[in-house]
C-alpha cells in the first residue's frame, strides 16, 4: 500500500526547481539510452563492414573470371601444343562429378542404401557434390544402379548454386538469398560470398568438403523430356552410371 | 510478513469514527487460498446432512420366479399366481414396474467428511483475510459502498443490544442497510422439492457480526434478515465464506478484533489460544505482478523482447531477378555489361555468335558437297523434269567450284 504511493508523483513538475522522479523511472531511460546508443555504434560499423565486403567480394568475382579463362584456355593451349609436335596432352582426370539419385525408396540393397545415406542422397532426385577420389569412385560403383553422375561445368554449378542452393544453417535449411548465410556458416574458410562457393566448388579447393557439407543437397525437378531408361546404364541408352560431360546436359533440364 | 499492518479505525454505533484504532491483526494479511476454501467448505456442507435411504423391502415383497425359456416371454421373474393384473406382470428387476431400484439406497453411505485440521483453520484464515479486501467483498456481491472502512470495527456497545429496532439503527448508521435492503429485494420461492419440504424461501446472505461476548446482540440482529451472528472464537467457515466463495461483509467489534491477534497468532507470535498454529506462510512474499516484472533484477536478466517475428521469405532466382543477383555477385552487373556489349558490336559487324554459326554449317555443307561431286569429275548431268506432260531433260555441265560459291549469300 505504501509503495505504490511513490510511483503516483512522476514528472508532474512543482513549481519547486527539482523534480521527484522514481528510480526506476531513472534506471529505464538510462538503459535506453545506453542501448540506443549500443544499437547507432554497431550500425555505423555494419555498413562500412558491409561498403567494404562488398568491394571485396567484387575484386574476387574479378578475379575468379579471369582464372576460369585461364583454366579453358590453358588446357586449350597445351592439347593444340601437343598435337602440333604429333604428341598427345592427356588432361588431368576430373575431380569434381555431381552426382543425382535416379530411384526412389524402395526395395533398396542395404550396402547401396547405406552409400546414398553417407553422399546425402536419401530422396529421388536429389544431387550432391562428390570430390573424385578412389574411395568415392569406389563407392560410386557401389551405388551406381541408382545415380546419374558426371563431371559439370562451371554453368551447371553456378545454376544449382543460384537458383537451387540452400545452405544448413543452425541445422536448418536456408535459401541462399544473402551473402551473410555463407559468410556466417564458412567465413572462416575464407568463402564469403556465392562467387566464392562456385569457387571452392569448380577447382576442388582445399575446404571442398565444409563448402559441400554446407550445402543441403539439391532438390531437382524430374528432367523435362523425360528419362531415356533408368534401368539401364547410361552406356546401353539407359540413364544410370557415369555419363561424363553429358550430365549438364541433364542438368540444364532438371535445375 | 507479507505487507504492513495499518491502524484501523473503530466506529460507533452511530456511524463515527472515535478516535481510537486498532492495529490491523496478522490474519487479515494471511495468503487468501480460494481453493483451500472451497474444498473445506464443499466437505463442511456435508456434515449437516441427515440420512435417507429406500427400504429395503422395497420391490422385494413379491415371491415372482421366472417361466424360464420355452413360454415366448422374458425371463425376467414375474409374479405368480391369477386373478389379478398383478399376476405374470415382470417383478425385482430395476427395468420392471413396481421392482426394486438399482443398487437401492442405504443409511450407511458415508454423510459426514472428516477435514484435517490444519485445512480447516487455513480455510478460516483465508476467508478472514479476504474480508478485508474490499474488492473481494464488493465481488461477493455485498453493498459496501457506504460502509466507511472494510474492515468495519464497532465498539464493543454493539454487544450490549437489546432490541431490533436499535440493531437496526446501527446498521443504517454504519451504511450497511443497503447489504440488507439487497437481502430483502433477493426473497423469492426456492426452485425444486424443498419448496414443499418447509424451505420455501431463499434469501442472499447481508453482514456477519462477529463479537467477543453475547450481551444481546444475537437476539437484536437475529430477525434482521440475511444478518449472521458468530462469535470471534468459534467462527464458521460456512458463514464466512458462504457458498464457498470469500469475501463476506463482517462487522466486527472492537474487542472481537482485537482478539484475532491472539486466536490465529502472527507470523512471529503463536497462537495462544489455538494449540500449536500459527498463520500459513504464503509462498510469494512479494505477490505484486507490477512491480516483479519491472524490477530491475528481472528485466536484467530477461532477452530483448521479439517485436517483429522473421517470417518466412519466398526465395527468389537470382538469375532472373537482377535486383537479387547484384545483391549477391556485384561483379554479376559487369559481366552482364560485356556480354550485352559483344552482342551488340558482333550484331553491327555481322560477327554475332549466331551468324559464325551459320557461316560455319553453310562451309561445311559446302566441302562435303564439293568432296561428294570431286569423285564424279565434269560429267554431265541430266536433270530431268517433268513439267506437265512433257519431259524435258536438260544438260548441264558444271564446273563444281565456281557454281557452289555464288550460292552462298
Amino acid at each position: 500500500m505504501t509503495d505504490t504511493v511513490k510511483k503516483m508523483d512522476t514528472k508532474t513538475t512543482t513549481k519547486k526547481a527539482i523534480s521527484k522522479v522514481p528510480e526506476v523511472l531513472l534506471k529505464k531511460r538510462k538503459l535506453y539510452a545506453d542501448l540506443k546508443a549500443k544499437r547507432l555504434r554497431a550500425q555505423v560499423q555494419a555498413t562500412k563492414n558491409k561498403k567494404y565486403k562488398r568491394l571485396v567480394i567484387f575484386k574476387r568475382a574479378e578475379q575468379y573470371v579471369s582464372e576460369y579463362r585461364k583454366k579453358e584456355r590453358d588446357l586449350i593451349r597445351l592439347k593444340r601444343s601437343a598435337k602440333v609436335r604429333n604428341n598427345y596432352h592427356v588432361e588431368a582426370e576430373p575431380s569434381l562429378a555431381f552426382v543425382i539419385r535416379i530411384r526412389g525408396i524402395r526395395g533398396v540393397h542395404p550396402r547401396v542404401k547405406q552409400v546414398l545415406r553417407l553422399f546425402r542422397l536419401r530422396q529421388i532426385n536429389n544431387g550432391i557434390f562428390v570430390k573424385l577420389n578412389k574411395a568415392t569412385v569406389q563407392m560410386l560403383r557401389i551405388a551406381e544402379p541408382y545415380i546419374a553422375w558426371g563431371y559439370p561445368n562451371l554453368k551447371s554449378i553456378r545454376e544449382l548454386i543460384y537458383k537451387r542452393g540452400f545452405g544448413k544453417a543452425n541445422k536448418q535449411r536456408m535459401p541462399l538469398s544473402d551473402n551473410s548465410v555463407i559468410e556466417k556458416a564458412l567465413g572462416k574458410y575464407n568463402i564469403i560470398c556465392m562467387e566464392d562457393l562456385v569457387h571452392e566448388l569448380f577447382t576442388v579447393g582445399e575446404n571442398f568438403k565444409k563448402a559441400s557439407n554446407f550445402l543441403w543437397p539439391f532438390k531437382l525437378n524430374n528432367p523435362k523430356g523425360g528419362w531415356r531408361k533408368k534401368a539401364n546404364h547410361f552406356a546401353d541408352g539407359g540413364d544410370f552410371g557415369n555419363r561424363e560431360q553429358y550430365i549438364n546436359q541433364l542438368l540444364r533440364k532438371m535445375v | 510478513m507479507a505487507a504492513s499492518r495499518p491502524l484501523v479505525s473503530v466506529y460507533d454505533e452511530k456511524g463515527q469514527s472515535t478516535g481510537k484504532s486498532v492495529v490491523l491483526p496478522a490474519v487479515f494479511r494471511a495468503p487468501i487460498r480460494t481453493d483451500i476454501v472451497n474444498f473445506v467448505h464443499d466437505q463442511m456442507r456435508r456434515n449437516k446432512r441427515q440420512a435417507r435411504a429406500v427400504s429395503d423391502k422395497a420391490g422385494e415383497q413379491t415371491s415372482a420366479q421366472s417361466w424360464g425359456t420355452g413360454r415366448a416371454v422374458a425371463r425376467i421373474p414375474r409374479v405368480r399366481g391369477g386373478g389379478t393384473h398383478r399376476s405374470g406382470q415382470g417383478a425385482f428387476g430395476n427395468m420392471c414396474r413396481g421392482g426394486r431400484m438399482y443398487a437401492p439406497l442405504k443409511v450407511w453411505r458415508k454423510w459426514h467428511r472428516k477435514i484435517n485440521l490444519k485445512q480447516r483453520r487455513y480455510a478460516l484464515v483465508s476467508a478472514i483475510a479476504a474480508s478485508g479486501v474490499p474488492s473481494l467483498v464488493l465481488a461477493k456481491g455485498h453493498s459496501i459502498e457506504t460502509v466507511p472502512e472494510i474492515p468495519l470495527v464497532l465498539t464493543d456497545k454493539i454487544q450490549d443490544l437489546k432490541k431490533t429496532k436499535e440493531a437496526v439503527g446501527v446498521l443504517r448508521k454504519i451504511g450497511a442497510w443497503s447489504d440488507i435492503l439487497k437481502v430483502y429485494s433477493s426473497k423469492h420461492t426456492r426452485a425444486g422439492k424443498g419448496k414443499m419440504r418447509n424451505r420455501r424461501t431463499v434469501m442472499k446472505r447481508g453482514p456477519v457480526i462477529i463479537y467477543d461476548k453475547d450481551n444481546g446482540v444475537k437476539k437484536a440482529f437475529r430477525n434482521v434478515p440475511g444478518v449472521s451472528l458468530l462469535n470471534v472464537e468459534r467462527l464458521n467457515l460456512l458463514r464466512m465464506a458462504p457458498g464457498g466463495h470469500v469475501g463476506r461483509f463482517v462487522i466486527w467489534t472492537e474487542s472481537a478484533f482485537k482478539k484475532l491477534d491472539a486466536l490465529y497468532g502472527t507470523w512471529s507470535k503463536k497462537s495462544q489460544l489455538k494449540t500449536d498454529f500459527n498463520l500459513p506462510q504464503p509462498i510469494m512474499t512479494n505477490s505484486d505482478l507490477g512491480r516483479l516484472l519491472k524490477a530491475f533484477e528481472i528485466q536484467s536478466v530477461l532477452r530483448a523482447p521479439i517485436k517483429r517475428q522473421a517470417r518466412r521469405k519466398v526465395k527468389k532466382n537470382p538469375l532472373k531477378n537482377i535486383g537479387l543477383m547484384s545483391r549477391l555477385n556485384p561483379y554479376a552487373a559487369v559481366q552482364k555489361r560485356q556480354t550485352l556489349l559483344t552482342q551488340l558490336k558482333g550484331r553491327r559487324t555481322g560477327r554475332t555468335a549466331e551468324s559464325k554459326a551459320a557461316a560455319r554449317k553453310e562451309r561445311t555443307h559446302a566441302s562435303l558437297k564439293t568432296k561428294r561431286l570431286s569423285g564424279v569429275n565434269f560429267v554431265k548431268t541430266t536433270k530431268t523434269q517433268k513439267v506437265g506432260d512433257a519431259t524435258k531433260t536438260t544438260t548441264i555441265t558444271t564446273k563444281t567450284k565456281t557454281s557452289v560459291a555464288t550460292k552462298s549469300s
